[in-house]
């Protein structure tokens, strides 16, 4: 592969979306403060996102909106599709971490901590 | 030793991710020609115009196209919220009030200040959200930071969790029967051509896209700001070990 | 307006959103609108069936853009099948916990409310011809189910629901990223549509977005190793949600795997891989039920257990090895069910839930420990019960593919399922002292359900002819995957 400027902007794109995601398994994985995994798993939902939205792009694309004056500019635009997807995509991230964050108040409240190691009712 | 472990998954990982992404050159048009019409994004492209009279395609996709899947997000939201009042339950008599400290009175005035802007603003990108971009999920979003904004800085402020209800029921129940009129009439599911379409570019425009998205809207703002307002009523307690299930 | 498979989905959305309303009416709607529902998820089920006699499938577009540029809903025989069978049991739970929270009525809309959600989000990932929708779908379910593993205010519910969460969104993540790849390289989403253009997809590239999904599907499957929330999420939940996770909400996981390897891939070599992956799961959980001392962990390990052999069965792929994969999940539907009913009264006012405690429980409880025993004969697939059917159709098949050490392992671990259920058994029925607990007599809508699911395996395991038809229909849907993509993809709008 030679690195012209095209390769170049892929995979730096590309290349910090997954490192988000990385970042993300690993936090969730490592970390023993609850409050740190649900944002290593928001860190996780964020990179998909950046990906979601990334594959859409067409270089010098518009937004795919037909403005007055752009109505016939339709073979000019970006994928729109990832961008309906990743809306979806955000809402149930969203949901998700809410019920993540109430979850640890409940644990919050029952242990008096948010570690992980000193919670262990439950086998792991 | 666990820590050398998740490195390598991660390794492993990250190495078949770049591989398969690479594939994938950032930028390139995968699309075809809309007219061709070889991939759903170029259908899409084609036909929105014409066919939904509303400018914005991805909103044509959000509320139209793909429109099932946003009642489906819309129930998902729905669900956090009623799974998070489940979750953080407590009886009447539990009751407590918010802990936080009192905010000075520079951020107590600009909230006032802001808030109705700031509804403002939200409404504007809701109603707005088949021409420009925005819509029912990003409008809904920026009322309920208005309404974060109240309760932060104001510790005695309160939402009325009854009008919350009304909102997001009412909201529901309007975007399923949207949905169900296209199936009284003989159509299917959420189906637009029943509507009047309207001329292009003009805010009544697009059928029954532009309705459901206000409904969208504002059941997003409602479970948004019951999302928020559930999480900051939870008081600060001593760890009572309990482990005694009902049933 | 016609009865459409789409009714499964809007009007318990309309009721869900309708409750919180209503129950300012009158606190018992929050009770009875889903049970209305649910009784018309059962009528919609039997028209629909009916309707499948004259035609192969019914194919519904919605929002009325045909497929691939829309989402439509599929309902085959095959997906029939299931639907039906989550609907009966969604109906069944409803009626079981009818009085649950009778007194704290805010609690009782909340679980209502989820409970129709969960079963209503299975029944979308069965009927979904869209593989986003799917994923929304499984949301759905995988939201409820957190909630309510969590809903009782006790710690363990909190952090069982909080490991179920962990793994749960780590499956979604894994399961969009294969979407997205999916979606770059066919530029569709309709299940049928990704079908004819995945010969365009390199073969890498395919084995990459296979095992994706594989490992996602796979955690909502109960697949080994990815497994580890289940014991703590069945056993921690309310009696009847336990009992809808193995019903209802597995059987989705299930399908959306099967889907995804039956329809969209043509992978060689799949087969073994769920082969191997059902040994694995099946011999570890079944091991690791017999150690336990909780009974729900116990009965979840066994659950896992069950899948991996449907895994097995479906890994065969043989049209015999499907039919017993349908079987099997028929019969692990409706038998674990009356398990997770009956063993959430024997453990009514127990705070340890431990099988030691039960000592004796049948002199109390004489109709709750005959239901359990009952249940234990049938899912272990002792003769005349209908679990032996679906266990002797599996070992059919795996004879007809020439698997003998299969055979010789689904059998050595049957007679572990026998000795950790029969030392239950034993201990229900020990006439040498009788419980501490105090027993709570069964209500008489509880009665009734475990009644009709005891009566229904015993005319099944009598009669298996009853449902035999009914699944090779379904089956044969399964396997047909041209027939599947042609009706998806040429229907026609309802005009």
């Amino acid at each position: 592969m030679d690195f012209d400027f095209q390769n170049i902007v892929t995979i730096s794109v590309y290349g910090s979306a997954i490192a988000l995601i990385l970042i993300g398994i690993y936090a969730v994985l490592i970390k023993k403060h609850l409050i740190k995994i649900v944002i290593g798993m928001s860190l996780v939902d964020a990179g998909l996102h950046l990906l979601f939205v990334a594959i859409g792009y067409i270089n010098n694309g518009t937004a795919p909106i037909f403005s007055p004056g752009y109505e016939d500019a339709a073979t000019n635009m970006v994928d729109p599709v990832p961008q309906a997807l990743v809306l979806t995509a955000i809402v149930i991230g969203f949901a998700v971490t809410a019920v993540a964050l109430s979850l640890v108040i409940r644990l919050y409240k029952h242990h008096g901590t948010v570690r992980i190691d000193e919670i262990k009712s439950l086998k792991w | 030793m666990k820590k050398f472990f998740v490195i390598a998954l991660l390794a492993i990982l990250g190495f078949y991710l770049t591989i398969a992404f690479l594939q994938i050159p950032f930028g390139q048009n995968r699309l075809g020609q809309p007219q061709d019409e070889a991939t759903v994004g170029a259908y899409y492209l084609n036909n929105t115009k014409e066919k939904s009279a509303v400018s914005n395609v991805v909103t044509a996709i959000v509320v139209n196209y793909r429109g099932f899947d946003t009642l489906g997000e819309v129930t998902v939201l729905f669900l956090a919220s009623t799974g998070l009042a489940s979750i953080l339950y407590r009886r009447k008599e539990e009751e407590v009030e918010r802990i936080n400290k009192p905010s000075s009175s520079l951020l107590q005035t600009g909230s006032k200040f802001l808030f109705p802007l700031v509804v403002l603003l939200g409404i504007y990108v809701f109603i707005h959200g088949h021409l420009t971009p925005g819509g029912g999920f990003q409008g809904g979003a920026i009322i309920a930071t208005g309404f974060l904004l109240m309760l932060i800085a104001y510790q005695k402020y309160h939402v009325s969790h009854s009008m919350l209800t009304w909102v997001e029921s009412l909201a529901g129940v309007l975007f399923v029967s949207i949905g169900l009129w296209g199936l009284i009439t003989g159509g299917t599911f959420l189906e637009n051509s029943y509507f009047p379409k309207g001329v292009l570019n003009s805010l009544i425009s697009g059928g029954a896209i532009p309705i459901i998205y206000i409904a969208v809207g504002f059941k997003v703002a409602a479970e948004l700001t019951g999302v928020l307002d559930i999480l900051l009523n939870t008081k600060e307690e001593k760890s009572v070990p309990s482990n005694q299930n009902e049933k | 307006m016609n009865i459409s498979p789409v009714h499964y989905i809007a009007l318990p959305l309309l009721a869900a959103f309708l409750i919180p309303l209503l129950s300012k009416l009158h606190k018992e709607l929050a009770r009875i609108v889903p049970g209305l529902v649910f009784l018309y998820f059962l009528v919609i089920s039997v028209v629909l069936m009916q309707r499948l006699e004259t035609q192969p499938m019914i194919s519904e577009v919605i929002a009325g853009w045909s497929a691939p540029w829309g989402i439509n809903l599929v309902f085959t025989p095959f997906s029939g099948f299931l639907v039906s069978l989550m609907s009966f049991i969604g109906f069944l739970v409803w009626v079981y916990s009818y009085h649950f929270k009778k007194i704290d009525y805010m609690p009782a809309q909340k679980y209502f409310i989820l409970l129709m959600m969960l079963v209503t989000g299975s029944i979308g990932i069965v009927l979904t011809g869209d593989i986003f929708n799917l994923f929304v779908f499984l949301e759905i379910v995988a939201i409820s189910a957190y909630s309510l593993t969590a809903f009782y205010p006790g710690r363990d519910g909190a952090e069982a629901a909080f490991k179920y969460l962990l793994v749960g969104s780590f499956a979604s993540a894994l399961i969009l990223l294969a979407i997205v790849i999916l979606y770059t390289q066919t530029g569709t989403l309709n299940m049928a549509d990704l079908a004819v253009k995945m010969h365009e997809v390199p073969h890498y590239l395919k084995v990459i977005i296979f095992v994706l999904f594989l490992v996602g599907f796979g955690i909502e499957a109960e697949m080994f190793p990815l497994n580890g929330w289940a014991p703590d999420a069945y056993s921690q939940a309310p009696g009847p949600i336990g009992a809808v996770f193995a019903g209802i909400v597995v059987k989705g996981g299930i399908y959306a795997l099967v889907r995804v390897v039956y329809t969209i891939f043509d992978l060689s070599g799949v087969g073994t891989i769920l082969i191997a992956l059902g040994l694995v799961t099946m011999i570890i959980a079944e091991l690791a039920a017999l150690r336990q001392d909780n009974l729900k962990r116990m009965l979840a390990y066994s659950s896992i257990g069950q899948m991996g052999v449907v895994l097995i069965a479906f890994g065969i792929g043989t049209d015999t090895a499907i039919f017993a994969a349908l079987f099997l999940m028929l019969n692990h539907a409706l038998i674990k069910s009356m398990l997770f009913f009956s063993a959430s009264y024997l453990l009514y006012n127990s705070t340890t839930k431990t099988i030691k405690e039960l000592t004796g429980m049948a002199k109390h409880l004489p109709f709750v420990s005959f239901i359990f025993a009952l249940g234990a004969f049938a899912i272990v697939g002792l003769p005349p019960f209908s679990g032996f059917w679906s266990k002797l159709y599996f070992l059919m098949a795996a004879a007809d593919a020439q698997m003998v050490l299969l055979i010789i392992t689904v059998l050595s671990v049957s007679v572990i399922e026998i000795i950790y259920y029969f030392r239950v058994i034993g201990k229900i029925y020990s006439k040498d002292e009788t419980s501490e607990l105090e027993p709570k007599k069964p209500t008489i809508n509880s009665v009734l359900v475990m009644t009709v699911l005891g009566a229904l395996i015993i005319i099944i395991g009598v009669y298996p002819d009853l449902v035999t038809d009914w699944i090779h229909h379904a089956s044969d849907a399964l396997v047909n995957k041209s027939n599947y993509i042609q009706n998806v993809l040429t229907e026609n709008l309802p005009r």
